[in-house]
């Protein structure tokens, strides 16, 4: 028996929700960058294929993963009944609206020949708009989920949907790399691989920036600080988000950008580490929330939680 | 309409579980879920520390953050102020545990044996598994309610009835002669952590 | 109550049967009255029982937790024996089944051949906390069989040998607590009546709490935080073992620094005036009726201390003044008052001496002793309406009160004395708002019938006689020391109810022989207790005592440590909930509710017939003396028992018939019992609608002592004699050889003396340990219960070893570090470590009895700390006034390394 479990961390919500989350930001920012891309010309027509390869399939399978999670997934049609006040109702209607026209402009790109016309361009650009509006909707969703949680006081900060959204565009931006590269014809992609590897380096700078803020913020606060630490205590996260999700990418995407040969490997390890990093520092966020200290008359109270006992060949049994 | 409340004398409680277990046999909870709880605090330094317990149960907030971020409509508040959760319209997304700054909240898969060595349950277990799952229900967010079962017998809340130092006493604010709302008044009864904003309705008198 | 919505109240589990069936809870010795829920046949729920005084409609997690012992898998549910002829700890038993008729044949062929060797050397050993059964099924073969052997398992560990010893002789009573409806002031000696221990816990729990509320205050000396230390109005930590000292500083502080004492009350109801002779200490005797003389301050002369001149039975009659202090002589020999003595005696113990063996501070010392004294509003009266009229009694709002954490020490028994004696100095004693004893030790009876009767009265000396009692010998007078006939040489010791230091004794048999015991162990007889566990070191009560015995066989509800170690066949018990015991809460010396409250008989009835192979232990007890052909004598022992344990002889109408021509049931005796004890009516019909029946309780019985003639002794001048019969008798056998008691503790005025724990030098075993009772565990054995395992691992405490903050941080030990205490015998437990500034620095606190290993209990296997391996059960850690064993041991620590 461990006696040192601390009972003050949620534990209801763990990896299922984190990859959720991630997905939902992955495909955001991959729909994004793709839909703004195809307004900027040809040379990016790629990264504009993959990026609506990218947007609605992860919404799909990130869904499932939530569905996977409820409790009772076969009242789920009931996700979206009071979106006045809940923010799981409202981001339910973001993505699912996100996820038709995520859809549409899919099949429409790949499948149709209507961005042929005048009028389906125009159209398609209709649906990219919206698209755009409703996938930037869906990333700040998966961070203000989180913040108007007020339990977990760690969450609670107007800096997590900032985190969550630099870091959706951040690892939708590595998705879409990791498709071209994997993809693309080798020639023809390199190029456009080295402006996004610059993008992607300063976008990863940013988050750098977002992510120190909110950590020092929450460490300034007593409520959240105890979740700070713990974060920072994390193996984990420290060398799994920081190291190799952050800095491990950022110095890639440098030498990618800076080199003149043929860095497709290089790309795809870079944006691959850039990945789990977002993935790790969603499941970090979550698994560190803990309850806020109870207080009265100058006492303070925690939880104390200890997991239970191995429960196979402890006892035996009486004769029977 | 009564609006239901509860007192909590931390004078008198010394923290010895009753209420925990009442619950526990009342309302069939499963390893690990408290609906009523209770936790240890210390403060000082030798010789002037100092120990206290703090009995928890659902706050019935006036203002429930746990109503408020439920997607379903499955959390309700009643009109005498029980907040209950409607088991056949919850999803089980678990927002409303993380929504709870006092940490009222459970929700359990399955309705799961004590015993170690996975063997079948025992009759009390099969009795109690079947009532849980009948009335709480698994997959969803389970709570205190007061005893709303008790409470339409015309019996008290089974923590406030177990509690052998009689620490915890149930009324109706809304009557200001009602015993609750006379010790909340005469003895300056607070909430715990009125900075969450929730307004709890239960209170407090302070342990000396 | 406002009724709910009927909406709201949705899906309701279908449910066929649902009842509500009154009984006394069996969870552990209070026995409270508790309703139990039956649906479609399972039980599911207890409440208390608003009906029964003990609790009234409260009740605690332990009986809360109840329904889980009823289904437990890990339950015994058929007989069992044993294939491994190997015995001794963690020994494979290797268990089979057998029929009931297989295990009853091999019980009864062992018990006849144990009755053509001797029946003496059948044993029988039971728990506690089966309190009320062990007054029936033991007694009753004990009797029948012709056996005196006999022990609850621990007797002078976790039980009370000091306490009830001592308690018996100054409050007729097994326990003392203050009057918590009146009281203002009170000592706590380190003891959690009130806090969720102690005999009656609920209702002292209910009426500790009320008092708190209108601001009762409570001082608390204890090592650590415990429940009532932090709930006190002050704690004052104190080190372990010393409470004796502290308690002889305070009467010190009142009598001669601040002049404080209740002359009256020490007058009229104390032997405080009787004269001491000075050449042996003894009472100056009238020559006529060999009385003892006081000295009448009025006519100047002596008189014999029950002369009416003298004597004042009741608070308003009238009578001369007796000398408490100065010196008289009487036929020529200068005699001193017995208060004199004492108040002489107890000058040495200054609030400074004391400071330096307990650590309380001294000012601290003398100012509780002012602070306890002036609450005590000597002087004030009360009136209260007694069934004779109103009436002016003292009243002293002020107690003392303890229990097993200052008693379990190697000076116990004059701890015990000197805390209570605070109490008789300021006249609170058995009066309004003062320390009264624990269950309703004195009554007049049910009014119709005059039973149960114990009304305790004066012996010739005028001191105080219990009417009725737990066991067959009163704490007072005195049994004279005998030559032994039982297996711990019980017979020769007349102030202790148990022994552990001889049967324990690697030189038990030597010892047997020395002392003329014509047999030996033979047959053991175990009802529920886990005696492994229970009763200090396990390896030697193993090896040295159980493994002595040539068949063992017990009544068990798991197959605990001692079953695995010893039992040759387990026995399926049904537990309190499948079966009928005739009286719960009576004896009212033992666990019965204090203060004004209703009398209240409860009775335990079955609310569901026993599952699988389980049968009740009294049934099984009665079925196998029909089978030893001595049932006859099991009734006429329990007649005989029924008469000095529940107030009264049973009526010829009702008696149980003694011819072994009946086969009584037990809902028979129970129905017998009731109806001889308050009328044909109230039979068992009449009382298993409720569990209970209750009269009204006069106020003249529960404040009894200026109701009275009787005295209480300050001065115990009876002990000399008996010190002086025990040493020449021990002498003779050669006790000397085996044990070198001191039996000079033997006096009549109190002293403290140190433990082991506190005269250890090698400075590597720097800590005290104790252990304290948690609230879901004591006076029981529920760590197998998997809803209080639970609310155990809740709690930051109850399965670990408490140490200052400072302390860990001097030895590097972190929270959670799991750490070695090893005693300076070589015994060690472990346990993990809780930081705490709650507790002196340099103490550990350890919650008992946890720590289970064996692997039928696979709950509590495992779960915290087995303190009591460290309890070493020979001559150092005896105390030779009570032979209480020390539960206090000093340790050094270190890390385990896994």
């Amino acid at each position: 028996m461990d006696p040192k479990v601390n009972g003050q961390l949620q534990l209801e919500w763990g990896w299922l929700i984190a990859v959720y989350l991630f997905l939902g930001g992955v495909g955001g920012g991959a729909y994004t960058i793709a839909a703004i891309n195809s307004f900027l010309g040809e040379s990016l027509a790629l990264s504009t294929t993959v990026g609506l390869w990218i947007g609605f399939p992860a919404l799909l399978i990130g869904t499932l993963f939530l569905m996977v999670d409820l409790g009772s997934p076969s009242r789920a049609f009931l996700a979206a009944m009071k979106p006045g006040t809940s923010w799981i109702a409202r981001g339910t209607l973001i993505i699912s609206i996100f996820m038709v026209l995520s859809f549409v402009h899919l099949i429409l790109h790949q499948f149709t020949k209507f961005g042929g016309t005048a009028d389906g361009e125009t159209i398609i650009d209709i649906i990219a708009v919206a698209g755009i509006v409703f996938a930037i909707g869906t990333m700040a969703y998966t961070g203000i989920l989180l913040s108007a949680s007020k339990g977990i006081p760690f969450w609670r900060s107007g800096v997590v949907p900032v985190v969550f959204v630099i870091s959706a565009t951040v690892t939708g931006h590595f998705a879409i790399m990791l498709g071209v590269a994997l993809y693309g014809d080798i020639v023809a992609t390199m190029e456009p691989l080295r402006t996004m590897a610059v993008e992607a380096a300063g976008l990863v700078v940013l988050e750098v920036l977002a992510i120190l803020f909110f950590l020092q913020a929450a460490y300034r606060q007593p409520d959240s600080r105890e979740s700070a630490e713990r974060i920072l205590r994390k193996t984990m996260f420290v060398i799994g988000y920081f190291i190799l999700g952050l800095a491990a990418p950022l110095i890639l995407m440098i030498i990618v950008y800076r080199s003149t040969a043929n860095a497709l490997t290089m790309v795809a390890i870079g944006a691959v580490l850039g990945l789990i990093g977002g993935l790790i520092l969603r499941q970090a966020v979550l698994v560190c929330g803990a309850l806020p200290t109870l207080n009265i008359a100058g006492f303070e109270f925690r939880r104390i939680h200890r997991p239970k006992e191995p429960k196979a060949g402890v006892g035996m049994l009486p004769p029977q | 309409m009564p609006r239901y409340g509860m007192v909590i004398d931390l004078k008198r409680c010394f923290g010895c579980y009753a209420c925990s277990m009442a619950c526990k046999t009342v309302n069939h909870t499963p390893p690990g879920v408290f609906w009523a709880r209770v936790l240890m605090g210390e403060v000082g330094t030798f010789p002037n520390a100092v120990r206290q317990a703090l009995p928890m149960l659902c706050m019935q907030c006036e203002e429930p953050s746990c109503l408020e971020v439920c997607p379903t409509g499955a959390t309700q508040k009643r009109d005498d102020g029980i907040v209950i959760v409607d088991k056949d319209k919850c999803m089980g997304c678990k927002y409303c545990i993380m929504a709870c700054p006092y940490g009222a909240r459970y929700s359990v898969d399955k309705w799961e044996s004590y015993f170690p060595d996975g063997l079948p349950l025992s009759p009390l277990e099969e009795f109690q598994k079947k009532a849980w799952e009948e009335k709480s229900g698994v997959g969803v967010a389970t709570k205190c309610d007061f005893c709303i079962d008790r409470l339409a017998e015309g019996k008290l809340p089974s923590c406030v009835e177990a509690c052998p130092a009689k620490a915890r006493i149930f009324g109706d604010l809304d009557d200001p002669d009602s015993e609750v709302s006379v010790l909340i008044k005469k003895e300056r009864g607070q909430v715990l952590n009125p900075e969450f904003g929730n307004k709890p309705k239960v209170y407090y008198l302070f342990p000396r | 109550m406002a009724v709910a919505s009927k909406t709201d109240v949705k899906s309701k589990p279908q449910v066929k049967e649902d009842i509500w069936i009154p009984t006394s809870c069996g969870q552990c010795y209070c026995m409270c009255g508790v309703k139990v829920r039956r649906q479609d046949g399972i039980i599911t729920e207890l409440e208390g029982n608003p009906d029964a005084p003990t609790g009234r409609g409260h009740i605690c997690a332990k009986g809360l937790a109840s329904p889980q012992l009823m289904y437990d898998p890990y339950r015994v549910n058929y007989p069992l024996k044993r294939t491994n002829p190997e015995k001794g700890l963690h020994v494979d038993p290797k268990w089979e089944r057998i029929s009931w008729e297989e295990a009853l044949e091999t019980i009864v062929k062992k018990l006849k051949e144990c009755q053509e060797r001797d029946p003496r050397g059948a044993y029988f050993q039971a728990t506690t906390t089966q309190a009320s059964e062990i007054r029936f099924g033991v007694i009753g073969f004990m009797k029948g069989f012709g056996t005196p052997n006999y022990w609850v398992s621990g007797g002078g560990l976790h039980c009370g040998n000091g306490a009830h010893f001592m308690n018996g002789i100054m409050h007729v009573s097994w326990s003392i607590i203050p009057d918590f409806a009146h009281c203002n002031y009170a000592l706590n000696f380190g003891c959690s009546k009130g806090h969720g221990a102690g005999h009656v816990a609920v209702q002292n729990a209910t009426q500790v709490a009320d008092a708190r509320a209108r601001g009762f205050k409570n001082v608390v000396f204890d090592p650590f935080q415990s429940a009532q230390a932090s709930k006190a109005h002050e704690w004052v930590p104190i080190r372990v073992g010393t409470d004796g000292a502290l308690a002889l500083g305070l009467v010190n502080s009142l009598l001669n620094e601040h002049g404080i004492y209740d002359a009256e009350y020490l007058m009229y109801k104390t032997n405080s005036p009787y004269l001491i002779r000075p050449s042996d200490g003894r009472y100056m005797r009238d020559k006529e009726t060999n009385n003892p003389l006081v000295w009448d301050l009025v006519d100047n002369c002596p008189k014999v201390h029950n002369d009416p001149s003298v004597t004042r039975v009741e608070y308003e009659d009238e009578a001369h003044e007796a000398a408490l202090t100065g010196k008289y002589t009487v036929e020529g020999v200068e005699c001193t008052p017995a208060f004199e003595l004492l108040k002489e005696h107890v000058k040495k113990y200054t609030p400074e001496y004391v400071e330096k063996i307990t650590w309380v501070p001294a000012a601290t010392i003398s100012r509780i002793a002012k602070e306890f004294g002036e609450a005590a509003e000597i002087g004030s009266t009360v009136t209260i309406q007694t069934s004779k009229g109103p009436k002016k009694v003292p009243r002293r709002p002020v107690a003392t009160h303890f229990f097993r954490g200052a008693q379990g020490h190697t000076n116990s028994g004059w701890t015990c004395l000197s805390i209570d004696m605070v109490n008789h100095m300021v006249g609170a004693a058995d009066t309004y708002g003062s320390a009264l004893g624990l269950g309703g030790s004195v009554g007049q009876g049910y009014e119709p019938t005059g039973k149960p009767y114990q009304i305790p009265y004066p012996c010739p000396d005028g001191l105080l006689v219990a009417k009725t009692w737990v066991y067959d010998h009163k704490p007072y007078p005195m049994r004279k020391p005998g030559p032994p006939t039982r297996l711990d040489l019980h017979d020769m010791f007349p102030t202790s109810i148990y022994n552990a230091f001889t049967i324990t004794s690697p030189r038990w048999f030597e010892m047997l022989e020395r002392f003329k015991i014509p047999y030996k162990p033979d047959v053991m007889l175990n009802f529920g207790s886990n005696s492994v566990m229970t009763m200090g070191n396990s390896e030697a009560v193993t090896e040295n005592f159980l493994k002595k015995f040539n068949f063992i066989f017990s009544f068990q509800l798991y197959i605990t440590e001692f079953e695995e170690a010893v039992a040759d066949i387990v026995l399926p018990d049904a537990c309190f909930l499948e079966r009928y015991t005739p009286a719960v809460s009576f004896p009212s010396t033992f666990s019965h509710p204090q203060g004004e409250d209703d009398w209240g008989w409860t009775i335990r009835q079955p609310v569901i017939k026993p599952l699988y192979e389980r049968r009740d232990f009294n049934e099984v007890m009665l079925d196998i003396c029909e089978r030893l052909g001595i049932h006859g004598k099991f009734y006429k022992g329990l007649n005989d028992s029924i008469g000095v344990r529940y107030g009264g002889e049973m009526s010829d109408k009702y008696k149980l018939v003694e011819d072994g021509s009946v086969k009584h049931t037990w809902e028979d005796i129970t129905d017998r019992l009731l109806k001889d004890r308050f009328g044909d009516e109230h039979g068992l019909e009449h009382v298993r609608k409720t569990g209970v029946f209750t009269w009204p309780k006069k106020k003249e019985d529960v404040y009894w002592k200026w109701f009275n003639p009787s005295r209480v002794p300050v001065y115990f001048e009876y002990f000399i004699d008996s010190g002086e019969q025990i040493d020449k008798l021990w002498n003779e056998y050669g006790g000397k050889d085996f044990f070198d008691f001191d039996w000079t503790r033997f006096k009549a005025l109190a002293d403290w003396y140190p433990c082991p724990t506190h005269t250890e030098e090698n400075p590597e075993f720097d800590m005290h340990t104790f252990y304290w009772r948690a609230v879901m565990h004591c006076n029981s054995m529920t760590q197998q219960n998997p809803w209080l395992d639970e609310c155990s691992q809740e709690d930051p405490n109850v399965y670990a070893v408490q140490m200052h903050v400072a302390t860990a941080k001097e030895k590097g030990i972190a929270d959670g570090d799991k750490i070695w205490m090893e005693n300076p015998q070589g015994h060690r437990v472990r346990g993990w470590v809780s930081l705490s500034e709650g507790i002196e620095p340099h103490h550990l606190a350890i919650a008992a009895v946890a720590g289970h290993w064996g692997k039928y209990m696979p709950i509590a296997k495992g779960k915290g700390t087995f303190f009591n391996d460290l309890v070493e059960m020979d001559l150092e850690h005896t105390d030779p006034l009570t032979f209480n064993q020390d539960i206090c041991a000093r340790v050094k620590i270190y890390k385990v390394e896994d």
